[in-house]
């Protein structure tokens, strides 16, 4: 058993789970703050760091997740770009039973790389 | 069943939650499916955002106005508040981004477009700029303004579902 680590902000939760090789963001609630970069970037660059200290895969999981607002896609695509740029390994986990997660997270597929290092997911 | 509703509340962020609530359960109650009724609450939510962001609200003016109207296959959503001279910059840019979206065939473009430009963007650069294009995207809505007597301005959403 990892470490687990919690956040809340309103009325979106993350939970990190650090394993051996993976460090896994579960998302769950709704994201729906005027400014959830505030609270969502500090988290995501820090597994950003940790991440490439320990060589260790960042998992964002966002089945859980009932809603977002479009200021918290802004954070999301940040570190999406910047992991791209990089060496880090990011996937996206997402319900692609549920058309909003669908339609949402289908369209960060651009920024996948080639070899998949980023990759976004759409689980059954 | 009545095929519209209109709310209004004070411009306060904490106020968006209680809409989007009262909007998806007004929009279950004419049958429409769960994700068209995802799908509109969304494009009802960004709308007040951005209302609640770029109005100009004061003692006597502080609410936003929302109405919804359900037809056979169409929902429009129509969201209110006031502004000043000071918010006609503002103006200028929802026209502009409103003709752009326009522009593209497929609203997916547009969107993939908007997302680009944003991720390469400073992290603590707080600005989305999604919305318009999330909402013609994932709420395949054509949007509209006009601003009226008083300066209330009106943007609008019409979806088909």
């Amino acid at each position: 058993m990892g470490k687990r680590e919690s956040f809340v902000s309103n009325l979106l939760r993350i939970e990190v789970q650090e394993d051996n090789d993976s460090i896994v963001a579960y998302w769950s609630g709704k994201s729906v703050d005027r400014n959830p970069g505030k609270f969502i970037t500090p988290i995501l660059v820090g597994l950003l760091n940790k991440s490439s200290d320990l060589k260790k895969q960042i998992i964002l999981d966002f089945q859980q997740l009932d809603y977002m607002n479009s200021s918290t896609i802004t954070p999301v695509i940040k570190i999406l770009e910047r992991a791209k740029r990089g060496k880090a390994q990011v996937t996206v986990l997402y319900k692609k039973l549920l058309k909003w997660q669908d339609l949402s997270f289908s369209a960060l597929e651009i920024f996948q790389t080639r070899d998949k290092r980023v990759e976004i997911k759409g689980l059954q | 069943m009545k095929r519209s509703m209109r709310l209004a509340v004070k411009a306060k962020w904490g106020e968006i939650e209680k809409i989007r609530n009262k909007s998806s359960r007004f929009l279950e109650s004419h049958g429409l499916t769960s994700d068209s009724v995802q799908a509109l609450t969304m494009v009802i939510s960004e709308l007040i955002e951005n209302s609640m962001k770029y109005g100009k609200f004061t003692p006597q003016k502080n609410k936003v106005t929302v109405d919804i109207h359900v037809d056979e296959d169409i929902v429009i959503a129509e969201i209110i508040n006031p502004i000043d001279e000071t918010a006609y910059k503002h103006l200028k840019e929802l026209d502009k981004t409103i003709q752009w979206i326009r522009g593209y065939q497929d609203p997916f473009q547009a969107y993939a477009e908007r997302l680009k430009t944003v991720s390469k963007k400073p992290l603590s650069d707080e600005e989305s700029g999604l919305g318009l294009t999330r909402i013609a995207y994932e709420g395949k809505a054509i949007l509209d303004f006009f601003l009226g007597e008083d300066d209330l301005l009106n943007v609008s959403a019409v979806a088909n579902f």
